[in-house]
């Protein structure tokens, strides 16, 4: 299947025989330099025998799904990345077709196809007693919870700071809070029985790496034993009532909220409790990993330098209404949102319309369970006709504060959780 | 498949990648909202906390080369057609999308990190001296956060 043309878009003519290449870089001996390129991304390669096509070439990406999404915003198509503009994100519960989308490899056939058959997840390492599960183990032996809960990529507003990060260029939409159905993860560790000796996860899907070589894990990231005993965090079957979709993980996810998304596993088949930090893909390196101390922008730090990102940090959206809509001058205008910490609850939300200079606390909601976002609304009123700006701010228990600038500049741009500010025009 | 379809492949890759930062519905802009002051903005060179964001609304800034004068190939994702533009795009897009890297504003030293990650981590064939010069110097000379 090599359907990943993107409805609505163009589709480009199938003539392209050998034209990419006419002008020298493939010239002649096409599977040679074809071999020297595509060849060499999977396995064995010198073995490879002429006119082998590299499976990635072969694996779905998954971007033929994404005409069930709508509104989102495509940052890549290889993987998969989308993010959705803010006033599209104003339900309390995020439905399938809103939510950001964030692949590191490709999408599995097994999703493609909707098929779990056959599917189990392993519990092994510092436990006394290793398990296999299937899907319906899970159901049936464990207590089923449904719950709301958020999921915000780690690096959500990587695209405001200067100088860039690399990485997928997400402005403000790399956030959601669908319904998920599943058990605690916690009740399956206690099953398996957590040694003392255990300090750390590390969870393993079966994504397929982008070069398409099978021996290649796209992503193996994990959380710290005391996070990940935590009641919030789930195994879950079901988002919003409905079989996981192919894009999000079918059939088994992790859902730790308050974490980056990453430690969100998708196409969950392992969890491999550690008696040290998981070393798996991007865990190490500059991935999902911020400076140990304050760094100038621009600044090269040292890998070894670099520590684990843990608690997301607190951070608020507008949704409603859209940016750059025109209002009453001298009459409340409703604006809305949502809140969230990844400590758990958001105290309190503020929002300013004179740039900052004054703030009026807003309603907020309690979450109807912990790491659910939470709702808050406050009317606004411009006292004339001209050009306002909403700001929200959200404040933590421990009364941290989102910044009204980009936080804190690291070398991959995660964690910045400045103020959302949207535009209105009083008439 | 043949190697013409592979080819064929790449060039649809090619197309959906010069898609790429349009929304799948409506444009942003076509909404005709005006001014989005979240609007990030592109790779300015320097650094200076006091500049005004926002820009046009609507999706991110991705593929805008570097030099507004330097024409782009669409055969090759809507990259600048400039030397080294037809090795970078096989190079990049024999695993992920042209967007992966047109949307990426990174110091030299973090593009000469992103190739060895490239070739230790994620499988990239290490290509010759030449080739690989000639390709760093195409990423840096239009994704860059120095120029």
């Amino acid at each position: 299947m090599l359907n990943d043309d993107i409805p609505a878009q163009p589709t480009p003519s199938e003539d392209g025989q050998a034209e990419p290449g006419r002008r020298g870089f493939l010239k002649g001996a096409g599977l040679t330099a074809m071999g020297a390129l595509l060849g060499t991304s999977i396995p064995f390669e010198r073995n490879m025998p002429p006119g082998l096509v590299p499976v990635a070439l072969a694996q779905d990406t998954g971007a033929g799904l994404m005409g069930e999404k709508n509104g989102l915003t495509l940052l890549n198509d290889r993987p998969v990345n989308a993010e959705t503009p803010a006033h599209l994100l104003d339900d309390d519960v995020t439905p399938y077709e809103r939510l950001f989308v964030r692949n590191n490899g490709l999408v599995p056939q097994h999703a493609m196809d909707m098929s779990a058959d056959g599917w189990t997840l392993t519990i092994d390492g510092e436990v006394d007693n290793p398990l296999t599960l299937t899907i319906a183990d899970l159901q049936n032996d464990f207590e089923t919870v449904t719950a709301p809960l958020w999921l915000e990529c780690g690096g959500n507003g990587r695209a405001f700071f200067q100088p860039g990060a690399s990485g997928n260029q997400w402005t403000t939409g790399a956030i959601g809070c669908p319904e998920w159905t599943g058990v605690r993860l916690k009740d399956v560790l206690e099953r398996a029985g957590v040694k003392s000796t255990a300090v750390y996860t590390g969870h393993y899907g079966n994504d397929v790496h982008l070069s398409g070589d099978p021996s290649k894990e796209v992503i193996s990231r994990g959380v710290p034993i005391e996070k990940a005993m935590g009641p919030e965090n789930l195994i879950a079957w079901a988002m919003n009532g409905q079989p996981i979709p192919a894009l999000h993980g079918f059939p088994l996810r992790l859902v730790v909220p308050g974490y980056p998304g990453s430690a969100s596993q998708k196409y969950l088949t392992r969890i491999w409790v550690r008696d040290r930090e998981h070393d798996g893909s991007k865990m190490t390196g500059y991935s999902y990993r911020m400076p140990a101390y304050p760094v100038a922008p621009g600044t090269e730090v040292p890998e070894s330098d670099m520590v684990v990102m843990l608690d997301m940090p607190v951070k608020s959206l507008v949704t409603f209404p859209q940016t750059g809509v025109e209002v009453p001058a001298g009459r409340p205008a409703e604006v809305r949102g949502h809140a969230w910490s990844g400590k758990g609850d958001v105290a309190a939300m503020h929002v300013s319309l004179d740039f900052g200079q004054t703030w009026q606390e807003a309603e907020l909601m309690a979450p109807p369970n912990p790491f659910a976002w939470q709702r808050w609304t406050a009317n606004v009123t411009p006292p004339q006709a001209g050009y306002y700006e909403v700001w929200a701010r959200a404040t933590d228990k421990d009364g941290n504060m989102q910044p009204p600038v980009v936080p804190g500049w690291n070398p991959r741009g995660y964690g910045n959780n400045m103020i959302h500010r949207i535009a209105l025009f009083a008439v | 498949m043949s190697l013409s379809q592979v080819l064929s492949r790449l060039a649809r890759g090619a197309a959906l990648a010069a898609a790429l930062a349009v929304p799948l519905a409506l444009p942003a802009a076509a909404l005709a909202q005006g001014y989005d002051p979240m609007a990030p903005r592109g790779g300015a060179p320097g650094f200076n906390p006091m500049l005004p964001g926002g820009a046009a609304p609507g999706a991110p800034s991705a593929a805008a080369p570097a030099e507004s004068d330097v024409p782009t190939n669409p055969e090759l994702g809507g990259i600048p057609d400039t030397a080294g533009a037809e090795e970078t795009f096989y190079l990049c897009s024999a695993c992920h999308s042209m967007a992966t890297v047109t949307s990426q504003r990174l110091t030299d030293e973090r593009w000469d990190y992103t190739w060895t990650w490239m070739v230790e981590d994620q499988g990239m064939p290490e290509m010759d001296a030449e080739t690989k010069a000639l390709i760093l110097s195409y990423l840096k000379r239009h994704f860059s956060a120095e120029r």
